[in-house]
This record gives structure tokens, sequence and C-alpha cells, in this order.
């Protein structure tokens, strides 16, 4: 089960770490999508990459799968339902979170 | 699911992105180049060398150079189907286009009705209104919005061909083909200049 941090806002861990939220919000705005676009989309190393990778995956947001097109391996990475449904609630806690703070005129 | 606000935003960012090579403008640059200089010329297979030449080697342009250097991206159901409807039009285009010339081959014999020696008489406005309206159709069914542009480029240029009298059809035609053939090989270069080949065991050039 993924981390989540204490108290009445249970931030979702795994996906609030900037890098894995730039992973998450790029494909959860897409279908699927391989190891290169991730890499020129969100700036991040090849091993950056996986490892953050690897950590979504491991809490059940992220599907990797291995092909080969034309006789070269393509590995492709789609968010998954819980990995949707996670990325949705994180959304909804963080806009709940920052509307709750008092603004300048309150 | 529709992704909302800042993260459809992204979704459209990535959409565009994946017409930054250029290489769609080439096809549909290529495809009217070959229509034009078909008519200039009076030799039609031209368009069919397109078809089963040009068009095949610049799909697999696509695969090799574009892919190994912006990534591979599969996106959601409606934007999927944008891509088939682009692949559509682009055949539909071909389709007209040899009707056309089937069309004059018919209205020249004497014997057509007087609306078809009408279009025959406005051809190049006629066509110019239909392939312009199809291009800027496509522009909007596919959210790519240089195609407006196209469109009205061909509507501007068959229009002047018909009014004025004095240009070739086949010339105008293969001008507006040339100059979006030579937008797209533009964007191509910068685009194989700013996107250099990816190993993904290296980090991205400009991270």
């Amino acid at each position: 089960m993924p981390r989540r941090s204490e108290g009445d806002f249970a931030i979702d861990r795994v996906i609030h770490e900037p890098a894995r939220l730039m992973i998450t919000a790029h494909l959860y705005v897409v279908d699927s999508a391989d190891y290169v676009f991730l890499m020129r989309n969100t700036g991040l190393t090849w091993g950056n990459l996986s490892s953050h990778l690897s950590k979504l995956e491991e809490a059940g947001y992220v599907e990797i799968t291995k092909d080969f097109v034309e006789r070269k391996p393509h590995t492709m990475a789609h968010l998954t339902d819980a990995g949707r449904k996670a990325f949705d609630a994180y959304r909804r806690q963080m806009k709940a979170l920052f509307e709750d703070l008092p603004g300048e005129g309150s | 699911m529709r992704p909302r606000s800042a993260l459809r935003d992204l979704e459209r960012k990535i959409w565009l992105r994946t017409f930054e090579h250029g290489l769609w403008d080439v096809a549909l640059g290529s495809l009217f180049l070959s229509f034009g200089l078909s008519i200039f010329v009076d030799f039609a297979p031209l368009t069919a060398i397109w078809v089963v030449v040009l068009f095949p080697s610049l799909r697999d342009a696509g695969r090799r150079l574009i892919i190994p250097r912006i990534g591979h991206v599969q996106f959601q159901e409606p934007r999927q189907r944008a891509n088939t409807r682009l692949i559509g039009i682009l055949s539909v285009s071909v389709v007209v286009g040899l009707m056309a010339f089937l069309f004059t081959a018919w209205a020249s014999d004497g014997t057509a009705p007087t609306w078809a020696l009408w279009i025959r008489g406005h051809f190049a406005g006629v066509l110019g209104m239909m392939w312009g309206a199809m291009i800027a159709a496509t522009g909007w069914l596919v959210d790519f919005p240089r195609l407006y542009a196209y469109g009205a480029l061909m509507v501007v240029a068959l229009w002047t061909t018909d009014l004025t009298g004095r240009i070739h059809l086949g010339v105008s035609l293969t001008g507006v083909g040339a100059i979006i053939l030579c937008v797209g090989l533009v964007l191509l270069v910068r685009f194989l200049r700013t996107y250099p080949k990816q190993d993904p065991r290296e980090g991205p050039p400009h991270a």
C-alpha cells in the first residue's frame, strides 16, 4: 500500500514527490507512453525515471509492459485504474487544501 | 475520462508536439505538388506514385526519425480517432483529386449538362473551395491549427487562378504544394536539430 502522510490531509506521498507527480500527470492525460517520451517531457534521466517508475509500479499505480517493435525492445508505461483514482484523489485533496487556506482578503 | 484545466493544457501541448516534426506537412505538400505536376504535365500516374511510393516512405520515415527522438505515446481514444481521421481525409483528398480529373474529361465531351459546364468553367475556384474547406475541416477535427492557414492558402491560390484566368491550375496547385512542403521541410530540419536521437539509457540532452 502507498505511504500516506499523517493528519487530516492524508496526502499520497507516492504521487506527491515532484518527479513522480510529473510522471503521473503525463501518464494521466495520455493512454500510455514509452521511456523516451517520458524522459523528454519530464526532463528526468533514465536512472531517475526508472527508479520512480518502479516505485509507482510497486504501489500499483503504473503498469510497465515490454514488447518488441521492429525487433527492438520497447517499454511502455500506463496508469492503472488504481493510479488514475489515486491521482484524482490527490488532485481533490490538494485543491481542498489550498482552498481552505486563508487568502489575502480573509 | 476527459482531463480538465491545466491537465487538458498539458494534453494539448503533448498533442501539438506530435505535429512539430513537420512530416504531416511534407505529406500534404507533396500530395498537392504531385496533383499540380500531374495536371501541368498531363500525367495522372504521378499522383498514384505518391500514393504507392511516397506516402508509405513518409510513414516509414516517421517510425525511423521521429519515434527514436521524441518517443512513442499512445493518446486516449478521442485523439486516436483524430489520427485515423487525418489519414482518412488525406485518402479522401486523393480520391477527390482523381475524380476531378475524371469530371473534367466527362464535362468536355459536349453532351454534359449546363451545370457541369459551369463547374468546368470555374474548375479551379470550385476545387479550391472544396480542398480549402476539406483542409480547414481536418484542422478543426484533429486540432491541428496550421491546417487553417493551408486551407486559406489553397482557396486564395485557386480562386486567383480562376478569377485571373492567366495562371495554369497545375502551376498554382504546384505552388501551394511547394509552399506547404517547404514549411514541412523547415519544421523537419528544426525538429531534427532540436531533438537528437535519444538512447533511453542516457539522460535527455536538455535535462
